[in-house]
């Protein structure tokens, strides 16, 4: 043996035997994107940060969280959750509430008294914001992270916008609201309030002053109906009110002085808001909306919601006049109304309605509030930027005509949700970073979403999703309290335990433990693959439970 | 998410020639893992025989003996008498076989060894045919299956041979699945701390034989178990009977349709194969309530001893 081998013996290990030349194709590991996160308008990793969760990281999934979206509390109580509606467990039992996660970690964070992370590097450049809303905020915490001098002006007294202005306490508490905004203010920024910049001399001077300026005003200009303006008889005498002055008086906690009988036009979260505050109040309210009830604009839940509270629907209908009521004893108006069908136009906004024929009929009401949308006001910058209809034009990575000024939010976009005016603050910032670098650093991702087919459920055993349960009726109508009770600590990790983690690896080994050539190492925080020896076989992306691993073509 | 664990000593090596995908290949990593270090192999002409071997090369890093197909039991028993006379009754011999080997050519050999309580664990990668020499049918092989030579589909049954190893009484029998490698850890590791006769048949879904993709071997084990097909089972002193997993639910027919061995099936012949599934867990419920305890004796302390 020591000389010569033997014949008998085998005296090499095949190691030596490089069979990655059988391969004709190579699994990578890379992080593909969910479902959830192509649907997410902040581009939020929830893949990643629910697996944090799920590894008892709290503190690393809410820095996950923050790092696209700062109001992760807020957001978990408000969002349309677009994410939901595409999540790939929805093939296998039920969607994962991830909503209600990120609500449990926003909450946790407040709790704790979390910080955001220090900002990068001073880069001495000077960024104005003009609006306090989400797009505002937003823009404003991604910028003074990227090292950017950030000044806010707010024309009101409180920054905020329509998440102080209009979304009620019962659906928000204003004081999770404050202390997500307060984490913002507290960490550099110069916010002026009470400053209205308007005019083309308001900007211009912004422009000299600054380095760059995004303009995130909002949508503030309220749409009205023939006869219930603001200007009108009807709310002269105190019988019709505008939906957005309601809700500002009812977030002050100001009470409108409306007769028993409240009407409420309008089919979106708004006129919710509107109705289950009047309620709330103690008013009767019924709720007049064009279109049919599967199609409004208002979020499955809100209305379900309100009817639970009492408030009747009257849903594909139009008033077409408004009259003294018949019987005044019982209410001052009669509105004659009639059903109508509801046609939706290309645009989100647009639509046109037909009238069904013999379909009149009365509603008395005490008192009208329209809460029928609102649009933005471009024109107060006195054309100094171009507009297209009641939204400011703005190209790639909202950039006005007006060079180094952007805007955002509903000024700029008929996308009317908290979280998309979010995900656009944060899109504005990346671009002006990129503007003040004269640099593009911002990796775009064109990787295709994991399919369900790509999910490997033997590791996924079917589990009921975890309700997130509301506050009962009777405890509800007493007060603005919130309704939505937060998930239990144990649920969160129930529910956590439910996500896929779509092309996220989790670190499991199954691809390190199925390999049958030892051709994939661990290292430290993933693993590699042995070109040496991988045969291409596919076992490691067949047996990977998230879709993290994928077969690819070599180059080469 | 259950992890699987165990502890890769780098017993393995790569650079052996199974087919890329093969669920022997990963089977047997993690058996000789879990053995370790300090033991023999003994190795009758089979896949294992090609994957340990390709001489001048071996993918193992302990010592293995190559055989003839009759005789891997009669073999690892000559390799523990001769450990034992060299005052090695610490090294553990491995006996490695394929179903040919086990079920039908080396049967003999199989059975004397178990008569006789020889201190070997003896393992059988059961690809339900000789799919080493081109894919012909053995007596694994199950009814109904396509093989080289039974091209219109096998009439016979599947040789039960837990039920054969049962009747002999030894301390340890196990049905296991590369689709649940924790399992089979535990039974190697159970296996490897009783003395006496042991034997671990594990399912090998074969990529050509059974005309498999080359990713699905692990899914269709998992398949097997979960349709109830491979029922995954320890059996203590021939008499006291476990389920290590519950008889899954899912139809036949869906094992059945991702192989191209079962092609051919008619639905008839799927629902006989179904009634077939059927007879068996009724046989094997029976056993399950007959063992000393109810079937729920502690599994600890049963070896025989086999002092040679």
């Amino acid at each position: 043996m020591d000389d010569l081998p033997s014949p008998l013996w085998t005296y090499l290990t095949s190691d030596n035997r490089l069979t990655g030349t059988w391969r004709s194709a190579l699994p990578r590991h890379r992080d593909v994107p969910s479902p959830c996160r192509g649907a997410c308008p902040v581009d939020g990793h929830i893949a990643e940060w629910i697996g944090q969760i799920r590894d008892g990281d709290m503190h690393k999934a809410w820095l996950t969280l923050v790092a696209n979206n700062p109001f992760p509390a807020v957001i978990g109580r408000v969002c349309h959750h677009p994410c939901q509606s595409v999540c790939n467990r929805s093939e296998l039992d039920e969607t994962v509430s991830i909503r209600s996660l990120e609500r449990h970690v926003g909450d946790h964070a407040i709790a704790q008294g979390w910080r955001l992370p220090a900002p990068g590097p001073a880069t001495g450049r000077k960024v104005a914001i003009v609006g306090g809303g989400p797009a505002g905020l937003s823009a404003a915490w991604q910028l003074m992270r990227r090292g950017h001098a950030v000044t806010l002006f707010e024309a009101s007294d409180a920054p905020g916008g329509l998440l102080r202005s209009g979304i009620p306490s019962y659906r928000l508490d204003k004081a999770v609201l404050d202390a997500e905004i307060a984490r913002i203010t507290q960490y550099g920024l110069d916010l002026r309030c009470g400053e209205r910049i308007s005019g083309r001399a308001g900007l211009e001077k912004l422009r000299k002053d600054f380095d760059a300026v995004y303009l995130a005003t909002g949508a503030s200009r309220p749409r009205h109906l023939p006869g219930l303006a603001p200007d009108s008889a009807l709310a002269r005498d105190g019988l019709a009110m505008d939906g957005a002055e309601f809700l500002r008086q009812t977030n002050a906690g100001e009470t409108p002085p409306l007769g028993r009988h409240v009407v409420v036009i309008g089919g979106g979260s708004a006129a919710m808001d509107v109705a289950r505050s009047a309620r709330r109040l103690g008013h009767d309210v019924t709720i007049l909306a064009l279109e049919a009830e599967e199609t409004l604009p208002a979020q499955r839940d809100e209305v379900i919601e309100a009817r639970e509270e009492g408030i009747s629907l009257v849903t594909g209908a139009r008033v077409r006049a408004i009259e003294p009521a018949v019987t005044p004893r019982v209410a001052g108006l009669t509105l004659v109304c009639e059903k109508v069908r509801f046609i939706p136009g290309a645009r989100r906004g647009e639509f046109t309605v037909e009238a069904l024929a013999d379909s009149a009929f009365d509603i008395d009401a005490d008192a009208i509030v329209t809460a029928i949308g609102q649009d933005a006001d471009p024109g107060i910058w006195d054309g100094l930027i171009t507009a297209d209809g009641a939204l400011a034009s703005t190209g790639d990575s909202w950039q006005t005509d007006l060079p180094g000024v952007f805007a955002g939010g509903d000024l700029a976009s008929m996308d009317r949700f908290v979280s998309a005016a979010i995900g656009m603050g944060k899109e504005a910032a990346e671009a002006i970073d990129t503007y003040l670098n004269k640099a593009a650093d911002h990796e775009a991702v064109n990787a295709p979403e994991v399919r369900f087919d790509e999910i490997n459920t033997a590791y996924h055993p079917p589990a009921p999703r975890q309700i997130q349960e509301n506050r009962p009726v009777e405890e509800r109508l007493d007060s603005f309290i919130e309704v939505q009770l937060p998930l239990a600590a144990e649920q969160a990790l129930a529910e956590a335990e439910r996500c896929f983690s779509c092309g996220t690896c989790i670190y499991c080994d199954n691809c390190y433990v199925y390999c049958p050539d030892m051709a994939v190492i661990r290292l430290e925080r993933g693993y590699e693959i042995r070109t040496d020896y991988c045969k291409g076989c596919g076992l490691c992306v067949a047996e990977c439970p998230t879709g993290a691993v994928r077969m690819m073509a070599e180059v080469q | 998410m259950e992890k699987i664990v165990y502890n890769d000593q780098g017993l393995f090596h790569p650079g052996h020639v199974a087919c890329g995908g093969c669920a022997e290949a990963l089977s047997l990593r993690v058996i000789l893992n879990t053995m370790g270090k300090n033991t023999i192999g003994v190795v009758s002409p089979s896949c294992t025989a090609v994957i340990c071997g390709g001489y001048p090369m071996t993918s193992t890093s302990i010592p293995i003996f190559h055989t003839t197909l009759e005789t891997a039991a009669a073999a690892a028993a000559g390799v523990r008498q001769a450990l034992e006379a060299r005052g090695e009754g610490d090294t553990q011999v491995l006996c490695l076989a394929g179903d040919g080997g086990t079920y039908d050519i080396g049967l003999q050999a199989l059975s004397s060894a178990a008569e006789r309580n020889e201190d070997i664990l003896y393992v059988c990668f059961d690809n339900e045919g000789y799919m080493n020499t081109g894919g012909q049918k053995s007596s694994s092989t199950p009814t109904g299956a396509r093989t080289g030579s039974t091209p219109t589909g096998k009439t016979t049954h599947k040789k039960n041979l837990v039920e054969i190893l049962a009747a002999h009484r030894i301390p340890y029998i196990a049905t296991a699945s590369p689709s649940d490698l924790n399992d089979l850890r535990t039974k190697v590791e159970r296996a490897r701390d009783m003395r006496g006769m042991r034997v671990i048949i594990v399912l090998i879904p074969c990529l050509p034989g059974w005309g498999i993709a080359d990713d699905s071997a692990v899914a269709t084990a998992r398949l097997a178990v979960e349709t109830g097909l491979w029922p995954m089972v320890e059996i203590f002193d021939g008499r006291d009977w476990r389920l290590t997993h519950r008889r899954g639910t899912r139809s036949v027919a869906e094992y059945l349709k991702g192989q191209k061995r079962y092609n051919h099936l008619q639905t008839d012949d799927i629902e006989a194969l179904g009634r077939e599934v059927d007879e068996g867990w009724e046989l094997l419920n029976a056993r399950l309530g007959q063992g000393p305890a109810g079937g729920s004796g502690n599994p600890q302390h049963r070896a025989a001893a086999n002092t040679g």
